[in-house]
């Protein structure tokens, strides 16, 4: 508690925020936020005079920031750690014995399961000598810029509050997302791009749709915006087909003439002169947008590089390679989801645990080790967080009679983390000799959840937004420190 | 994908221990350390130095610390070397980095002395020296309450050390530098001081002051509100225009715009009681209980699914939104409202309003799949418990849940006395019986029609159930991935393939046999019944209610009996007693009527602030849901108490407040501020003038509609489903599941009668700051976006509204042929039905320009160029904001 809060919300102001969210005089309002430098930097109005007061101006971060932006590639459904990361020996010689092993699942808790074998060898790589299996061969090459963590913990062994967890921190509804609170802490480079932006798998969204990307109790400002890598990016983003690009500027143009006219009398309210503003963002983000989408410019080798040659990677690598391209733009937080919808359409093997991971593993290796490649290339990764996981990972045992099928686990699973300060080449934290529970070096979600925050340069015990009576917080009321094994 | 394989497979899954609530103790001693500083800073404007300040008191000893050196008996060297050769090591390898000397001493729990580790952290004594089995330390780590150290167990053979040591007392040498023992400021005790809070006094009847001023007023509202005005050398600016109070009006009392020929007939009628007509008139519309409603709907986070996973409808919820609207269009004495909802099945006279209303209690996100089922019931009712306490009573009992409160003066054995009287309530559903929950929809057909469908269901469920286990049993015995398909959609045409070969010949006969039956039951006709969102199937007896200890479900502490709040009252509830064949256990009636009696001091004030602040954008109390000892001060405190005695006396309705606010001078003030007023009270807590506003995301799109000429004014009835723009269906994980479609005129109805599915809020409201329906909403954000102009410029919905407004203005008009005049006068119509005032030449000419303008370069029609302007229109900020 050394620093003083700097989350625009000592008491005084979030109070004030939270109680006169509605219809205050705008004056008042963000007269008392520029003292506060909570509006320090303020986009200027097309018109040059109009300040236009957005809640995702760029904030000061608590301290110096080593990311300046971070990619989320979520595995949903939940990859199996002792298939990918965690090399378990003892565990193929165990295949199809029944032994005594206490597991927690969608199932419930059981006692003793018939064991899978890891269906993949593993190899060490890279001079640091990190365990991959064969279901990423090219990932493996970059294993000297990743810190795995082998020892994550989450509380729900279902995918519906599982996902919140992972993305809000909590079990419950209702939250914000990791995304809305870097946004609502550092606000947005470029105000032309929204800050959290959310890309889907092909087969659907996750399962709660939304909810994985709302802003809770925040303004809705703080929610992701869902991005396409094809077609119009944006929802809205185009205008009516009839309407040319030329009647659309004469309609903004009328459209402040009048609204200028409208605020004279008014001069003391702000919103009026931000409303004003919000049109020429808008324009300017039907341009911006669709030239951050737009891959024309990227060479044969960087297509190459990202798998969008082939038919099985196109799709991801599409992703990965727009990630890129945001990222250089200024947007602050992007999540991928590599998976979708239901059953195998993402990760979450019950049935046919090789069929399963070939595909996903198949779909998303070649992309994300392009991903790293060309941001390492670019200078970029440095600056950049990638975060590779699902909502948990899988269980050492079948979950049925027959097949190869794993059910969910949240006693020890994998992630991984790269670049925006990450030491790279290192591992932390133990499961058993199964791969079935964490034992050395514990972390749970939140541990994660304030390893990004602090590599953004914030304070995961300090940023906090006031509802219901409490300054709520992303890694909970109790708080929760960053993993400095894996801190470079 | 998450469907049990079989219900009877599914056990609860082993305690999640690190729950979220056992940490609420650190947050609240950061909040009080957090206290001082926050004081200061507010003094000095300065956080910097607030901060210092902060640092400084952490580090300073507290007065009644005893020195930290050598209080401890003589310890033989033996212990002591047993200390330092065993202990010390694994203290300072797992536990010192959160509880050492310069550590932050997370939980207040420090290990940096012995005094320390025996007075404990927040969660109570670390090492209990007579039971030494019984301590905290011991239970931490063998992770039988918190898990410590959190990062993995410890050995057992240090686990042992660990435990040997506290048998011998925690023998322990001094430190060599003395080390402040965490500072722990005690919860606010309820005494004669905290009983003396404003919020929990009763109210009084203060008389309205005189000043000066007085000759502008229009009633005592406006008396309180001068004699501050004048002490601080304000006047208050001269009236709205009649136009501008008209509109504002029509927005205010109905949320919907004036027509033209409204405006107009205001503006005509110079009788003094013009306003007080038009006020009558608009408190007496059916619109009227739909602007007024949804502010509770806000308050009880009104949704129509569950969220979570599957987000599954809450079937009839819509009955409770109809419920609050009609309670605010008949003006049902807000106490007999709070009542209904809290107890409505347990009246004397139960009615289907009194049922439906306790809809109120299914109102919450409920996971129907939770990792932790007991945790998830507690959650549950906790989240009934703290919304309750938020909006009835403007208290955060929530925070009491865990642990004393720490800003209020509430024991923690308060919370459990207020969840007790609910403690019949069962949980939202199971989870199969989610769709008809027998403990969440009542039937409130007639008796004949009840007990024909009740022997239907019975027949249908126990052939259901048995040919389950038939299927279940033959599952068991297929391939992995077939049995994986019986869990999704694909489940029937598994069994219908393969069923067969699982079964013996007998069984597959008995199972066609059953199927055969069932379908004849299902056939039969039966009468319509129905069924309503509402409290059923109590559990009775009621539960026993402990207090958990530290909120955990897991550590059950003594049972607590009802009781209301102690800082209120030393009353006890007097319980009626229990009868066999009672179906509820009468206690939420008599906590109902506590919450709703005018002796409680916060009920009236809290729902008359409320009023105040749904008229000028705040409170008078801020802190709207929050007048405990933390919550704003009211800025007129004796202005509060008279309105509030007021309603009371007017038996709690709630229409005759309205009057009274906006018959005063301080509503119908202009909103152009003097720069007297800015500079002297920059937030105008003073009331010097009226503060603007932007429209609810409601009022933006019924206002839409309005002017376009395509509003659906029909009221009540099943919600509708408006066009979702695929992209936003894109994100379900199965793209409209749960989204229905409704006529293009039903689409068209108030926006509050629109479907609200937790998952899937409509974009073009929630853009607009409609409020995530997952928790209590006091107050609405009104923030500004580009993304908001997106969608007011391209979206297809916009657009498709200015091509109607374009029509509406014709219509109007009775305009057959497009010419400038005719144009002309397309765009002035267009111009008064947005901003409900006749525009300027200036601003009919620019309109014209445009049209002009677009017409001539030859690209667009005279037809299309009006839609466009119309878009313009639309997207005014005159139109969006109220004067």
């Amino acid at each position: 508690m050394n620093q003083p809060m700097h989350n625009f919300c000592g008491r005084t102001r979030r109070e004030f925020l939270w109680e006169t969210g509605a219809g205050f005089s705008g004056l008042a309002m963000t007269g008392l936020l520029q003292k506060e430098g909570f509006f320090a930097k303020q986009a200027v109005g097309a018109d040059g005079v109009t300040p236009f007061v957005n809640p995702l101006a760029p904030k000061e971060p608590h301290h110096a920031p080593k990311a300046k932006s971070v990619i989320f590639l979520f595995m949903y459904g939940g990859p199996s750690q002792v298939d990918t990361f965690d090399y378990k020996p003892k565990l193929y010689g165990l295949d199809g014995k029944t032994i005594p092993v206490k597991t927690k699942g969608r199932g419930g808790a059981r006692n003793e399961g018939r064991v899978v074998g890891p269906k993949w060898n593993f190899q060490q790589y890279g001079q640091s000598g990190q365990w991959v299996s064969d279901l990423f061969p090219n990932l493996a090459t970059c294993v000297d810029d990743i810190a795995f963590i082998k020892s994550m913990t989450a509380e729900a062994p279902v995918h519906g509050s599982a996902m919140l967890q992972m993305n809000s921190g909590k079990i419950q509804s209702g939250y914000p997302c990791l995304g809305s609170w870097v946004n609502y802490g550092l606000g947005t480079e470029n105000e032309n791009l929204p800050g959290f932006v959310v890309m889907l798998d092909h087969s659907g969204g996750p399962i709660s749709g939304a909810k994985n990307w709302s802003s809770g109790f925040m303004p809705a400002s703080y929610q992701a915006t869902v991005m396409r890598s094809k077609g119009p990016a944006i929802l809205d983003l185009v205008p009516p087909e009839n309407m040319s690009d030329d009647v659309q500027r004469q309609l903004i143009s009328t459209i402040n003439e009048y609204n200028q006219e409208h605020q004279l009398s008014r001069g003391e309210n702000s919103n009026l002169a931000a409303r004003i503003a919000s049109f020429e963002l808008a324009y300017k983000m039907q341009t911006t947008a669709p030239e951050a989408t737009d891959l024309s410019q990227e060479t044969e080798s960087t297509l190459k590089l990202y798998g969008m040659d082939n038919p099985q990677t196109e799709y991801f690598g599409r992703q990965c390679l727009l990630a890129r391209r945001l990222v250089e733009r200024g947007v602050r937080f992007i999540q991928v989801y590599a998976g979708g919808n239901h059953n195998d359409a993402n990760w979450d093997a019950h049935g046919d645990l090789v069929k399963n991971h070939t595909l996903h593993a198949g779909r998303t290796d070649k992309p994300i080790a392009g991903l790293l490649k060309d941001l390492k290339a670019r200078g970029l990764l440095n600056e950049t967080l990638i975060v590779w996981g699902g909502e948990f990972g899988r269980q050492p045992v079948a979950e049925y009679k027959e097949g190869t099928g794993r059910d969910h686990n949240v006693a020890g699973f994998t992630m991984w983390c790269a670049g925006g300060g990450i030491k790279g080449g290192c591992s932390v934290g133990e499961t058993d000799e199964l791969g079935n529970e964490a034992v050395k070096d514990r972390f749970h979600v939140k541990h994660l959840h304030a390893t990004i925050l602090h590599q953004l340069g914030l304070d995961p015990n300090h940023l906090s937004f006031f509802y219901g009576g409490l300054d709520q917080k992303l890694v909970g009321v109790e708080g929760a420190d960053p993993i400095k094994q894996i801190i470079a | 994908m998450l469907f049990v394989k079989n219900r009877d497979d599914f056990q609860l899954p082993r305690q999640v221990k690190r729950s979220s609530q056992w940490g609420m103790s650190l947050l609240a001693a950061s909040i009080f350390s957090a206290a001082a500083w926050l004081i200061q800073g507010l003094v000095s404007g300065d956080h910097a130095v607030a901060g210092k300040a902060l640092v400084a008191e952490e580090n300073r000893q507290a007065p009644d610390d005893p020195a930290s050196g050598d209080s401890s008996p003589g310890f033989s060297p033996e212990d002591l070397a047993f200390y330092r050769e065993r202990i010390e090591p694994i203290l300072v390898k797992n536990c010192n980095e959160c509880h050492g000397a310069g550590s932050k001493f997370r939980g207040g729990f420090s290990l940096a002395a012995r005094e320390h580790l025996l007075k404990g952290g927040e969660s109570g004594p670390g090492v209990l020296l007579d039971k030494p089995d019984e301590s905290m330390l011991i239970d931490v780590i063998n992770y039988r309450t918190y898990e410590m150290p959190p990062s993995g167990k410890l050995p057992a053979d240090q686990i042992a050390s660990i435990t040997e040591w506290v048998k011998r007392g925690a023998p322990m040498p001094p430190p060599a530098v003395p080390v402040a023992m965490p500072v722990h400021e005690g919860p606010p005790q309820v005494n004669e001081t905290t009983k003396a809070h404003w919020a929990f006094r009763p109210v009084t009847d203060p008389r309205p002051p005189v000043s000066q001023l007085d000759r502008l007023a229009k009633n005592d509202i406006d008396r309180f509100l001068f004699a501050k005005m004048e002490a601080a050398g304000l006047e208050p600016v001269g009236p709205a225009e009649k136009r501008t109070l008209i509109r504002r009006l029509y927005y205010d009392v109905i949320g919907l715009p004036p027509s033209p020929a409204q405006v107009e007939a205001f503006v005509q009628d110079a009788s003094p009681e013009a306003i007080s007509k038009v006020i009558d008139d608009l408190l007496e519309s059916p619109h009227y209980g739909e602007k007024w409603g949804r502010f509770w709907l806000d308050l009880v986070r009104y949704a129509e699914t569950n969220s979570f996973e599957r987000d599954n409808p809450k079937p009839n919820a819509w009955k409770y939104r109809d419920y609050v609207i009609d309670s605010f269009n008949r003006d049902k004495p807000y106490d007999q409202f709070l009542i209904e909802q809290l107890a409505g099945d347990e009246l004397p006279q139960v009615t289907r309003d009194s049922v439906i209303a306790t809809g109120y209690y299914r109102l919450n996100a409920w996971d129907d799949e939770p990792a932790d089922q007991r945790q998830a019931f507690y959650d549950e009712m906790d989240d009934i418990v703290s919304t309750t306490g938020q909006v009835m009573l403007g208290m955060t009992i929530g925070c009491a849940r865990c642990h004393d409160h720490k800003l209020d003066p509430m024991p923690q054995k308060d919370y459990y006395g207020f969840l007790a009287f609910m403690a019949d309530l069962q949980s939202y559903a199971g989870r199969g019986d989610q769709m008809n929950s027998r403990w969440s929809q009542t039937d409130i057909s007639s008796p004949e029609v009840i007990q024909a469908h009740a022997e239907r269901d019975a027949a249908v469920q126990k052939l259901e159930e048995e040919m389950r286990q038939i299927e279940q049993g033959a599952i068991l015995k297929m391939k992995g991935e077939d049995q994986r398909k019986t869990e999704g959609a694909e489940r029937k045409k598994v069994l219908r393939e393969k069923l067969k070969d699982f079964l013996s010949k007998e069984e597959l006969d008995h199972y066609q046999g059953l199927k055969n039956q069932l379908e004849e039951l299902r056939k039969r006709a039966l009468p319509p019944r129905e069924m309503v969102l509402s409290v059923n199937n109590c559990q009775m007896p009621p539960r026993v209610t402990p207090l958990l200890i530290r909120g955990n479900p897991a550590t059950p502490g003594e049972p607590v009996e009802p009781r209301f709040l102690s800082v209120l009252t030393d009353d006890a509830p007097q319980l009626p007693t229990l009868t066999p064949g009672q179906k509820t256990a009468g206690r939420r009636l008599v906590l109902a009527n506590w919450i709703a009696s005018k002796e409680n001091p916060l009920t009236a004030r809290v729902m008359v602030n409320r009023i105040w602040q749904m008229h000028f954008g705040r409170g008078l109390v801020k802190s709207s849901s929050n007048f405990g000892l933390k919550g704003d001060l009211p800025t007129h405190p004796e202005l509060l108490d008279w309105l509030t005695t007021r309603f009371i006396e007017g038996g709690f309705r709630i229409k005759p407040l309205h009057r009274l606010i906006l018959q005063s001078y301080a509503w119908q003030m202009s909103s152009r501020p003097t720069a007297a007023q800015l500079n002297v009270d920059p937030q105008n807590d003073l009331y010097s003038h009226f503060d603007m506003r932007r429209l609810t995301a409601e009022e933006t799109r019924d206002g839409l509609l309005a002017v376009s000429g395509e509003l659906n004014l029909a009221v009540g009835g099943p919600s509708v489903y408006t066009a979702m723009p695929k992209e936003v269906l894109a994100g379900q994980s199965v793209p409209g599941q749960g989204w229905g479609q409704s006529s293009p005129e039903e689409q068209n109805r108030r926006s509050v009668y629109i479907h609200v599915k937790r998952s899937l809020l409509v974009p073009t409201l929630s853009s607009l700051d409609f409020p995530d329906p997952d928790g209590t909403c006091p107050i609405r954000f009104a923030t500004t976006q580009p993304t908001q102009a997106l969608t007011s410029l391209n979206s297809a919905f916009y657009n498709q509204q200015a091509k109607e407004f374009a029509e509406r203005v014709r219509a109007d008009l009775q305009i057959n042929e497009l010419n400038d005049e005719s144009l002309r006068q397309c765009v002035a119509q267009a111009l008064t039905l947005t901003t409900n005032r006749p525009p300027t030449t200036a601003e009919v000419e620019r309109g014209f320009g445009l049209i002009q303008s677009l017409r001539d370069r030859g690209q667009v029609s005279a037809e299309l160029a009006l839609e466009r302007f119309c878009l313009v229109a639309i997207n005014l900020n005159e139109f969006l904001y109220l004067d």
